[in-house]
């Protein structure tokens, strides 16, 4: 019989919430070996093919579902921080992530085609490679790896404190759920989480590189897909449909939780009242940096590289919309569902782990499906981290080492020098986030807007403009990161006055003239790389016909 | 020599360029009616008693569920019948004399 709405407010106000217990830590337990299969599996695969392009390319074989599942900008974030910001602003976080219904045709349909074809004229097999190849300029592919290094070391990083924290409080005795920075408190549990993530990481993905990345992350979306679907069945029920859940949260907040710009608790970390979560400028905004944030990353360009063929592009983007159809909007509903049952969770990132307790409690079985629900954020960060390992091994092994110190190395040294790479980038997440840093949100979103805006104006041109040049396209390059660093800088610190718009958080960029830093970013990116590439000399006609004319 | 030039350009390119600019009209009129509508529907309405559409707030359900559900639909259309397959090429393996390959 499903919990009603009273009787689960009441359970979820007067009693202690359900705790975690052994289910979580068993599906924990589970994920991790079978992601450790799946390494080995693609060790496999790998094996018997060229290093380079298995390892790191997964021999350009990906089919319709790892392309359509794994080659977008789901992360960690769509279970942590997105629930966070339905419960606590309400609605109007349906147009914060509504550009999420043209993300697939976006993804795949801008860059998919031209960009897996160009990789293949050029026999690029990672970014910086295709970069150097198309404008024939080593320099641009160094500036490219970089730059590359730089954000994903930022975003990885992150990554490693947030499957540290989640293996923590799964602990069957570790107390609170909770995914939020302020919960790693730097006790034995987060260390030896800390390891035990970093140790399993690194294992499956120095074993199958690439496709390992690929495969972990196709396993978490079906998880995370899987997990939804029952969560949405289970909290309706709870809250007696989405009405009464509508009617019941409007009671438990005010008329911001259903109307823009949304709902700011009176006691939210901001000093003015008149706080909005989502004025229209930034609804706007919204719409073009999850797009073109999405077209412009590089672990997603990688991927798309990676295709099988245009048969798979153009069939991952109806897969893909159907998805994510099934994910984000059901996990608004289940977060609204969240408000009524739980109308004052204190940290406000603990709502799904919270719900899949709390609704699942009296099914047969409801800990082990509580546990499904609950592993799936912990997929999404090994996925993630996997993923820029993977594109970071790269950078230094095929970019650097490979290009500037030895040519001629053997399959062997390369193996070799991939696996000390990504050994070393473990051992260095481990000690920078030994001692957590706070804060680590905006560097997270900063390094997405900066990747976004280095990368995407350059990946256009270089994919369907002729007449740029190498010159161009690092002007491109600088102006649009440049941008986003300037506005951030500005933001931070408090340069100018403060501003009552966005998330509400003590680190935000300057929304100058209200708009997301990454539309400025992507304004002075494109312009420098027109008028810089107009005033310098076009490229070798014999270049650019073998890149953009019929094969002969 | 441009119309030569133009003639030669390969498939693929001429096909990945107008899916392109179909791609970013789909995207461009997802933004104005998913923004216009909740703009219209959502904002400044906080005074007025909530309506509702099937439980969700009038404005997410002509704002965002509605054009959703229809970029679902073209996402297929486009998917399945719109874009054209076409080779992707041999990956090149060593390095010419244009620096492509290696």
């Amino acid at each position: 019989m499903p919990t009603t709405l009273s009787s689960a407010a009441d359970a979820a106000n007067t009693q202690s919430l359900p705790s975690v217990g052994i289910g979580a830590m068993a599906m924990l337990v589970l994920f991790i070996a079978v992601s450790m299969w799946i390494g080995l599996r693609a060790n496999r695969v790998n094996s018997s093919s060229g290093f380079m392009k298995g390892f790191f390319l997964g021999n350009r074989g990906l089919g319709v579902w790892a392309l359509a599942l794994t080659a977008t900008i789901q992360s960690g974030g769509t279970f942590m921080g997105f629930p966070s910001l339905v419960y606590a602003h309400g609605w109007i976080v349906a147009l914060w992530i509504g550009s999420y219904m043209v993300v697939p045709i976006t993804g795949f349909g801008i860059l998919g085609k031209r960009l897996a074809q160009l990789s293949r004229r050029t026999g690029a097999i990672t970014v910086p490679d295709l970069f150097r190849a198309r404008f024939n300029s080593p320099s641009l592919g160094v500036t490219c790896t970089i730059f590359i290094l730089f954000y994903l070391s930022f975003l990885m990083f992150a990554q490693f404190k947030a499957g540290a924290i989640v293996l923590q409080l799964a602990w069957p005795s570790g107390g609170e759920i909770s995914y939020s920075e302020d919960a790693a408190v730097a006790d034995l549990r987060y260390h030896v989480g800390l390891i035990v993530f970093t140790v399993t990481v690194v294992a499956y993905t120095l074993l199958g590189g690439f496709l390992a990345a690929v495969w972990t992350d196709l396993f978490q979306s079906l998880l995370m897909f899987a997990g939804v679907m029952v969560l949405l069945f289970a909290s309706l029920s709870a809250a007696g449909g989405l009405e009464q859940a509508t009617l019941t949260s409007l009671r438990n907040t005010g008329p911001g939780f259903v109307y823009a710009p949304g709902y700011v608790a009176s006691g939210a970390a901001t000093a003015d009242p008149s706080h909005q979560f989502l004025p229209l400028s930034l609804a706007f905004s919204m719409f073009i940096v999850w797009i073109w944030g999405g077209v412009g990353a590089p672990a997603g360009l990688v991927r798309l590289m990676a295709s099988q063929n245009t048969n798979v592009i153009r069939k991952s983007i109806y897969v893909l919309s159907i998805y994510n159809l099934g994910i984000y909007l059901p996990l608004i509903v289940i977060c609204i569902c969240g408000r009524a049952l739980i109308p004052s969770l204190e940290k406000t990132d603990q709502i799904i782990p919270r719900m899949a307790l709390l609704t699942t409690a009296h099914w047969p079985g409801g800990s082990v499906i509580a546990g499904l629900i609950l592993a799936a954020p912990f997929g999404a960060v090994m996925s993630t981290v996997s993923s820029y390992l993977v594109v970071l091994s790269s950078g230094a092994v095929r970019d650097i080492y490979q290009r500037f110190f030895r040519p001629q190395a053997t399959r062997d040294e390369l193996r070799l020098a991939a696996w000390i790479a990504m050994i070393l980038a473990g051992v260095i997440s481990v000690a920078v986030m030994w001692t957590p840093p706070d804060f680590l949100q905006v560097f997270i979103v900063f390094s997405t807007s900066g990747a976004a805006a280095t990368f995407l104006v350059p990946a256009l041109i270089a994919c369907y403009w002729r007449r740029a040049t190498t010159a161009g396209t690092l002007a491109g390059m600088l102006a649009g990161a440049a941008t986003v660093l300037l506005l951030y800088i500005v933001g931070i610190l408090q340069l100018v006055a403060p501003q009552a718009i966005g998330a509400v958080s003590g680190f935000r960029p300057w929304f100058l003239l209200g708009l997301d830093p990454l539309i400025w970013g992507l304004l002075a990116s494109s312009m420098s790389a027109v008028i810089v590439s107009y005033c310098t000399a076009p490229l070798d006609p014999k270049l650019i016909s073998r890149l953009f004319d019929r094969e002969s | 020599m441009t119309a030569e030039i133009q003639d030669n350009t390969d498939p693929l390119v001429k096909s990945s360029q107008r899916e392109a600019l179909i791609v970013a009209g789909i995207w461009l009129a997802a933004m104005f009616w998913s923004v216009g509508c909740s703009a219209w529907l959502g904002y400044g309405q906080q005074s007025q008693p909530p309506q509702l559409m099937f439980g969700f707030p009038l404005w997410v359900f002509w704002g965002i569920v509605v054009p959703w559900l229809a970029c679902a639909v073209i996402s297929w259309w486009f998917g399945a019948f719109f874009v054209r397959d076409g080779e992707l090429g041999q990956d090149l393996q060593d390095t010419d004399e244009l620096g492509l390959g290696g």
